[in-house]
């Protein structure tokens, strides 16, 4: 059941994917890992279309390199958490839903259990190796992997349901070095709001997901682009998932 | 014989988006990528260690399969081929 604000406030959106779709929206949670680039986007339009539950995971403080891109920081938080600031902001655009913040770096030992029961994972961190990690969580638990990458005016998404479509493994079974990247914010805004726009999707039922193909940004050219990908069947990652769930195995 | 690659990310900024490369039957495709890459160092060692091997996080793609590294200079190209190459992209 909906309050009048919040029939007021999902109405226009609620004419795309009716009450049932909101009320899925409602009863979802969402974990996106990092409040970075790609994690402003992301949280921001997760949290205006109503996602009852996003939990929002890093384990930095804002810094002033980070404000051309970082749109949940502002100026005055330099210095401040980025959990707290992330939750401070989202609070005030949608006060009807939860938001809960974790400071910690994602890791082997802690991945599986700080995304506990969620239904699908954002993937908006910068770098492979934690990328796989989340990876790993996505087949264990059977949830949706849903990719994002940026570099200056580059940027690729994916949406991965384990078991179905390539997972992040086969389609990139190697991390490229570390780098302090450039990057323009317009960049993880385009990549954030498609990786948004694929949870809400799936979450609502609606439309056709962004799976088995690799959209590639070219903010360069404005040239959207996309390759199509098969899984691996030797993937390191997910070659044991398929037909079958194994048992004992659900999230 | 001509063949299509296609960069992509900082690869594509370094050695251009759609290049038509005309080759003779029986190029190999790693032959092939050297000798485009050759024509800036920087998008060479783009993709190429010291020792002229494929960095390992390069993706190859022919006619949309993926092609392992390793195995690229065992893939002969064919006219009409289109090569996708491109990293892995890592900021977020």
């Amino acid at each position: 059941m909906f309050s009048e604000r919040e029939l007021g406030r999902y109405r226009r959106q609620m004419m795309l994917f009716g009450e049932d779709g909101q009320e899925r929206l409602k009863k979802a949670n969402i974990f996106i890992a990092g409040a970075g680039g790609l994690g402003s986007p992301v949280s921001i339009y997760l949290a205006v279309a109503g996602v009852g539950k996003i939990t929002i995971i890093d384990m930095d403080v804002v810094e002033e390199t980070n404000l051309n891109r970082q749109i949940l920081h502002y100026d005055r938080d330099i210095g401040r958490k980025k959990t707290a600031s992330a939750e401070e902001k989202l609070r005030q655009l949608n006060p009807d839903i939860i938001i809960n913040t974790i400071d910690v770096k994602i890791d082997a030992s802690n991945a599986k259990k700080l995304v506990g029961n969620a239904d699908g994972i954002v993937d908006a961190m910068d770098n492979y190796p934690t990328r796989y990690q989340l990876n790993e969580v996505a087949i264990v638990k059977k949830i949706p992997f849903f990719h994002g990458g940026i570099r200056g005016f580059y940027g690729q998404a994916t949406t991965i349901i384990p078991g179905t479509t390539p997972c992040l493994k086969c389609i990139f079974p190697k991390a490229p070095p570390r780098e302090e990247f450039p990057v323009i914010g317009a960049t993880a805004g385009i990549i954030g709001t498609i990786q948004s726009n694929e949870v809400i999707k799936y979450l609502t039922g609606t439309g056709g997901l962004l799976t088995n193909r690799l959209f590639l940004w070219d903010g360069m050219q404005s040239r959207a682009e996309e390759i199509r990908i098969e899984r691996n069947l030797s993937c390191e990652a997910c070659s044991g998932m398929g037909k079958e769930n194994k048992a004992g195995d659900k999230k | 014989m001509t063949v299509k690659i296609r960069f992509f990310a900082q690869f594509r900024e370094l050695l251009g988006s759609d290049i038509v490369a005309d080759v003779p039957a029986g190029t190999l495709l790693s032959s092939m990528i050297i000798s485009v890459a050759k024509r800036n160092p920087d998008g060479y060692s783009a993709l190429f260690d010291k020792n002229g091997a494929f960095h390992e996080f390069v993706i190859l793609m022919k006619n949309g399969k993926r092609i392992d590294i390793a195995d690229a200079d065992k893939t002969v190209i064919i006219d009409g081929d289109e090569i996708a190459v491109f990293p892995p992209v890592a900021g977020g």
